[in-house]
């Protein structure tokens, strides 16, 4: 960073990072160097000694008698059988068998403003409509002849032809 | 690498495991070594500056060199990190700034008037008289005065400008900011120290 061409303030400033500039450049004392490798060498030489940490959580320490084996076959076996009960009850609750539960569908809401469906019929009411108590008259369209010889088995197949078996058809052949 | 014993059977080979040298431990030491040829060279290059540095904080010679030394040793304890490190220079500078500023806030009770002084008359004034010597150390120690007196977090900037080889990028570095705080904290300090030194010539 060159300050003299950043400077934009007046002329006090200019003397005072002289001022600094002069101190940051002052020479460093002869022999530094040396001095900092002799000072690394000693701390480097008694790290040697020392074994260098390795960021090891948790250091065991090996087994120098059998006499506490059981102990700690014990202690394994508690804690094994620790986490086998917690599980087990675990396990057995989530096996329980769940009550069955109807849910009902929730009742459909017709959008506001849109048709609804409310009143819809959907089954024509001709299949459950009204039953005749009198026969229908029969139509006076055609001549009383005619109306005579019609007898009322003809005219009933006449009028329902699809209802009578194949064989007894009423018509001469 | 394993050294093995030249001219065993393969099987003489196999039950002869205790007498290899474990791999990490050839690894290790090679490693060691360089690491600590790494760190050497760090020193040859960089110890210099990293005492002006100090030396403009702390303003007496062997406490600047104490803080190089200790700069030095925190390399070495974290020289596993030293290949990760992108530049060098600014992160020795960062370490170093570091344990000054420690040593400066933990030294407060000394008063700051005998160095500032001391200092005055250590600057180089060659060609000059006497009298002009006098009036430059003089004129120094106002400055420093001045510069002692402003906020920390300009006075800091304004330290570090003072080196030619800094840039504010690499000032922005050390101090762990941005390049555009550095040029704002840059410019306030430089207004500051122009009052101050305006108000010190009025005082006279």
């Amino acid at each position: 960073m060159n300050p003299q061409s950043q400077n934009p303030i007046g002329p006090g400033t200019p003397d005072a990072e002289a001022t600094l500039r002069l101190i940051a450049a002052l020479p460093a004392p002869q022999g530094l160097e040396d001095r900092v490798h002799a000072a690394l060498g000693a701390a480097f030489e008694s790290g040697r000694q020392q074994p260098r940490a390795r960021g090891r959580v948790l250091a065991w320490r090996t087994p120098h008698s059998s006499g506490n084996s059981w102990m700690r076959t014990a202690a394994a076996a508690a804690i094994a059988l620790v986490v086998a009960g917690g599980g087990w009850g675990v396990y057995s609750r989530v096996q329980q068998p769940l009550p069955d539960r109807i849910t009902g569908a929730p009742a459909r809401i017709s959008a506001p403003g849109g048709f609804g469906s409310d009143g819809a019929i959907r089954t024509p009411q001709t299949l459950t409509g009204p039953v005749l108590t009198h026969p229908p008259e029969a139509k006076k369209t055609g001549t009383k002849a005619a109306a005579g010889k019609a007898t009322p088995h003809a005219a009933h197949a006449h009028s329902t032809p699809e209802l009578l078996p194949q064989g007894a058809h009423a018509g001469p052949k | 690498m394993c050294l093995r014993l030249v001219g065993m059977s393969t099987s003489q080979a196999i039950y002869a495991g205790w007498m290899e040298i474990p791999d990490s431990a050839v690894a290790d030491q090679a490693r060691n070594q360089a690491e600590e040829a790494a760190v050497a060279a760090l020193v040859d290059q960089y110890a210099g500056a990293l005492y002006r540095v100090a030396f403009s904080v702390l303003r007496n010679p062997a406490d600047a060199e104490d803080a190089v030394q200790e700069a030095f040793l925190r390399v070495l304890r974290h020289r596993d990190t030293l290949s990760e490190v992108r530049d060098h220079r600014v992160w020795l500078i960062r370490i170093v700034w570091n344990i000054v500023l420690d040593r400066k806030r933990r030294a407060k009770t000394r008063p700051e008037t005998d160095d500032v002084e001391e200092l005055a008359r250590v600057l180089p004034s060659s060609g000059l008289s006497a009298e002009q010597m006098a009036a430059a150390a003089q004129h120094h120690a106002q400055v420093l005065a001045c510069v002692d007196q402003l906020p920390s977090k300009e006075r800091e900037v304004l330290q570090l400008s003072a080196f030619e080889e800094l840039s504010s990028v690499e000032i922005a570095g050390v101090l762990g900011i941005t390049e555009s705080s550095v040029r704002s904290r840059l410019f306030r300090a430089r207004n500051l120290m122009a009052g101050l030194l305006n108000h010190a010539r009025s005082l006279r």
